[in-house]
């Protein structure tokens, strides 16, 4: 195949992904609205094939440039969504075995890939020297890896708020106070005392995911907490990585470039989320808000900046 | 409140991560302001013109600061007060941590009231069973103390130590940058072929050198000989390599070094840092007047950036040269110039030019005063232009006639060659065209500095996000001929793995003493 063709194959391949997401969402939240099993094995078959056009459509376009497919904004697009499909069908349905989250993950998915092929889309070449070289490679890959995983924490932090929001009208509805956690363990000295999990330890609702409701807020929230602390260390590493090769090419290791400035704002503010998770009184919903702001923050730091602001990291077009 | 009180109080505010949080968030809030307004360290002409356009609103954000936002008095002051509220949380906590380590693990009373417990009858006597969990413990890295038969065990002091080296390694971070760029200095140099540039102030391109606060002034004297520079484009005219070969001399003119600085690989030399930056053509041009030779030397000439939808390649070069009180008059000249590296570029406009292929030069003689000559750019508002030309390189022309003295062999088609015996006042020559290379030099001391400490953030990062406290408690009791192991504990993080990590100590535990046996009588009294 020339490369004309194989440029076409990608393209052809990413068209297909982008049409199984959006199959795959609705699907999704058919099965949150109706609860019928069917729908979510159609979501997830759908987000298979998906996933496979998806790689397809990389592998294709890297034979298509003859260099490693992540030059642009519009191939970085197409890798974040292949990211986030497979942590979400492997972290999520697959180990937590949660099931009606998906149409909002599939939701962020499409978009990201629409944003790509609109805005972002130009043909396969080689790059310019100044990005070309080895620390790209690291740099790019953990800052698409970390903005997947921010993504999907961010995500888990809204269905958090949405669904705390739920738990909260309901007890206020019932006119009681939410139950106290329940603290040490039973008297009895055979069975282990039960303990309550941890902020950071999954637990798998199997209970509610069968049924097709939301996740319990407390399950979301831990779900957000371990995305975020998964990706904040990925984010930092690729700043840094980011600040090497910046002293390599341009002769300094920050200049305030506005893709840096976002990139240390959307730091700072997950920096900030973490310590509001280990301080009292700032637990639940003040640090969902903080994560909420970082969510902001990650989409300008991906999107914004490339798009309105001009510097340094402007290969967007 | 009385003066102490009011210390302890804004002591006690700055320790809090509340504090700290707010901090954090302003941060983000005022860096967030700087990518959104110009800043004059990063483009300072579209700074003049923001404050052009904008009027009182430009010169409100002057005075603020916010054209400056990361240079500002109160951008540095949130910053200082988040090192501050750091080093106030973390020095009381590093003291306990390191109290904490000197201190043997304490021993628990009753084990069954641990989230996890086992309990087995063993062959081994309680001291030996004891013992035997104790290496059990040991090798499988705790912190063990024994008191008795009974074994206190601790682990994963690493993410408190991990957790305490991430902050203080971003401390040393911002110390190392403040005082690298602080001592430092860095700026462009513009050196053609064959020509050294010696590291002096005065040296630098006009207004590219930034030195910091604290630097004292003493550049290295190290001279850069530009022996060559070369390119390669592919075919849509992208550059796939840009590299200068130097030779680098020491302050008595003696080559030390010989290297090639190219995109993404600068070259060290000492403190020293030389990076690729820009590049152009610079074509040497010699003028007679009068059988004198008033100039001969290469001109540095620069590219205006290309409309859309046209090759940056297309675009010619632009110099100049000035020559005052040079006509016979008395009044000033100047000569500009517009080049074409590749001289077929000239009858197809558009053309991209990748090299040097039969060079071209337009020239445009201008009369009358030249208002400051000393001046970078050329003003020419009171001139007039007397004459106008094209040369091709290795010409010599008469550009008042606007014939060609030498090199006539190729005037036939551009130009007319001067008629035999002519020998005008004033020649013009263009004997050959050479490239010139823009270095960026500088010297940062703190690189290495900041470097150690982002690695260290990471490894902290990693410690403190991935590591978990954990503690376990053995004791033995005499039971029959054998003894009655009891084990419980606990972890602070990531419970789920504690769980089988604590069944698998448990088992090897048991099986150190001796192996499970089946639990005896319990004599009755």
């Amino acid at each position: 195949m020339t490369e004309v063709e194989l440029a076409r194959w990608s393209k052809d391949l990413f068209s297909v992904a982008l049409f199984c997401y959006l199959a795959a969402m609705v699907a999704s939240f058919a099965f949150l609205a109706f609860r019928r099993a069917p729908f979510a094995t159609a979501s997830t078959v759908l987000g298979l094939a998906g996933l496979a056009a998806n790689l397809g459509s990389i592998v294709t376009r890297a034979f298509a440039a003859g260099r490693t497919p992540w030059g642009n904004m519009y191939e970085y697009s197409s890798l974040v969504a292949a990211l986030i499909v497979v942590a979400y069908l492997i972290g999520v349905e697959r180990r937590m075995r949660i099931r009606t989250v998906g149409g909002f993950v599939y939701a962020f998915v499409v978009f990201t890939m629409a944003m790509a092929v609109s805005f972002f889309y130009v043909g396969p070449s080689a790059l310019q020297p100044a990005l070309n070289s080895y620390w790209r490679q690291i740099h790019v890959t953990s800052m698409i890896a970390a903005t997947s995983l921010l993504g999907i924490g961010c995500l888990f932090t809204i269905l958090y708020l949405v669904a705390d929001g739920a738990e909260r009208r309901r007890v206020r509805r019932l006119g009681q106070a939410a139950p106290p956690p329940i603290m040490g363990g039973s008297i009895d000295a055979d069975a282990p005392p039960a303990f309550v999990p941890g902020a950071d330890d999954p637990v798998a609702s199997v209970e509610t995911a069968q049924r097709g409701a939301l996740p319990p807020a407390s399950t979301l929230d831990r779900l957000a907490y371990r995305f975020i602390a998964f990706g904040f260390p990925i984010w930092t590493f690729g700043v840094i990585c980011g600040a090497i090769w910046a002293q390599e090419a341009w002769a300094r290791y920050w200049g305030w470039d506005p893709k840096e400035t976002w990139s240390f704002i959307t730091w700072v503010i997950f920096a900030g989320y973490l310590h509001a998770r280990a301080t009292s009184g700032w637990r639940g919903r003040k640090a969902a808000v903080i994560a909420l702001v970082g969510f902001v923050s990650l989409f300008v730091t991906y999107y914004a900046v490339n798009l309105w602001i001009s510097g340094l990291h402007s290969y967007a077009t | 409140m009385t003066l102490r009180q009011t210390a302890s109080f804004a002591w006690r505010t700055l320790r809090s991560m509340r504090t700290a949080l707010i901090l954090l968030l302003l941060l983000a809030l005022a860096s967030a302001v700087g990518s959104l307004i110009p800043q004059i360290p990063n483009s300072p002409r579209a700074v003049a013109e923001y404050i052009a356009e904008h009027g009182w609103v430009g010169r409100f954000y002057l005075r603020a600061g916010l054209f400056d936002v990361f240079g500002s008095w109160w951008f540095n002051l949130v910053l200082g007060l988040l090192v501050v509220s750091l080093v106030a949380c973390l020095l009381p906590r590093s003291r306990g941590h390191l109290r904490a380590m000197r201190q043997r693990p304490v021993q628990a009373r009753e084990l069954d009231a641990f989230p996890l417990y086992r309990e087995a009858d063993v062959a081994a006597a309680p001291a030996d069973a004891a013992a035997a969990a104790r290496g059990v413990l040991r090798r499988r890295g705790y912190r063990v103390a024994a008191d008795g038969s009974s074994v206190a065990a601790e682990k994963g002091a690493l993410r408190e130590a991990g957790s305490l080296v991430f902050h203080w390694a971003f401390l040393v971070l911002l110390l190392g940058a403040v005082i690298g760029k602080g001592t430092g200095y860095s700026g462009r140099a513009t050196i053609v072929e064959q020509e050294t540039w010696t590291d002096a102030a005065i040296n630098y391109d006009p207004l590219s050198l930034r030195s910091g606060r604290y630097f004292d002034g003493e550049h290295s004297g190290l001279g850069i000989r530009l022996v060559d520079y070369d390119d390669d484009f592919d075919a849509n005219g992208l550059p796939t390599r840009f590299a200068s070969e130097v030779e680098l001399l020491d302050p008595t003119g003696a080559v030390t070094e010989t290297a090639v600085v190219s995109v993404n690989e600068p070259v060290r030399h000492g403190d020293l840092r030389i990076h690729q930056y820009g590049f152009g053509w610079a074509p040497v041009v010699t003028v007679t007047d009068g059988g004198e030779t008033v100039f001969d030397g290469p001109i540095v000439m620069s590219q205006e950036s290309a409309p859309e939808g046209r090759s940056q390649l297309a675009q010619t070069w632009h110099g100049f040269v000035k020559l005052p009180g040079a006509a016979t008059d008395g009044a000033d000249r100047a000569i500009e110039l517009e080049l074409w590296p590749d001289g077929r570029a000239f009858f197809a406009d558009g053309m991209p030019m990748f090299g040097e292929q039969a060079p071209l030069m337009r020239y445009r003689v201008w009369e009358g005063r030249l208002i400051d000559p000393s001046l970078a750019g050329l003003d020419t508002r009171l001139m007039h232009v007397g004459s106008e030309g094209l040369m091709a390189g290795g010409w010599v022309v008469d550009p008042v006639a606007g014939c060609v003295l030498r090199g006539a062999e190729v005037a036939a088609r551009t130009g007319t060659s001067c008629p035999p015996g002519a020998d005008p006042a004033l020649t013009l020559g263009f004997p050959d065209l050479r490239r010139y290379s823009v270095l960026q030099v500088g010297k940062d001391a703190g690189i290495p500095v900041v470097f150690v400490a982002a690695i260290l953030i990471v490894l902290g990062l990693l410690a403190a996000l991935y590591t978990s406290r954990r503690k376990l408690w053995v004791r033995a009791a005499a039971r029959g001929s054998g003894s009655r192991l009891e084990m419980g504990g606990f972890a602070l993080q990531r419970r789920t793995q504690f769980d089988e990590e604590f069944a698998k100590v448990a088992a090897a535990c048991v099986a150190a003493a001796g192996g499970e046996v089946r639990p005896e009588r319990e004599p009755v009294p």
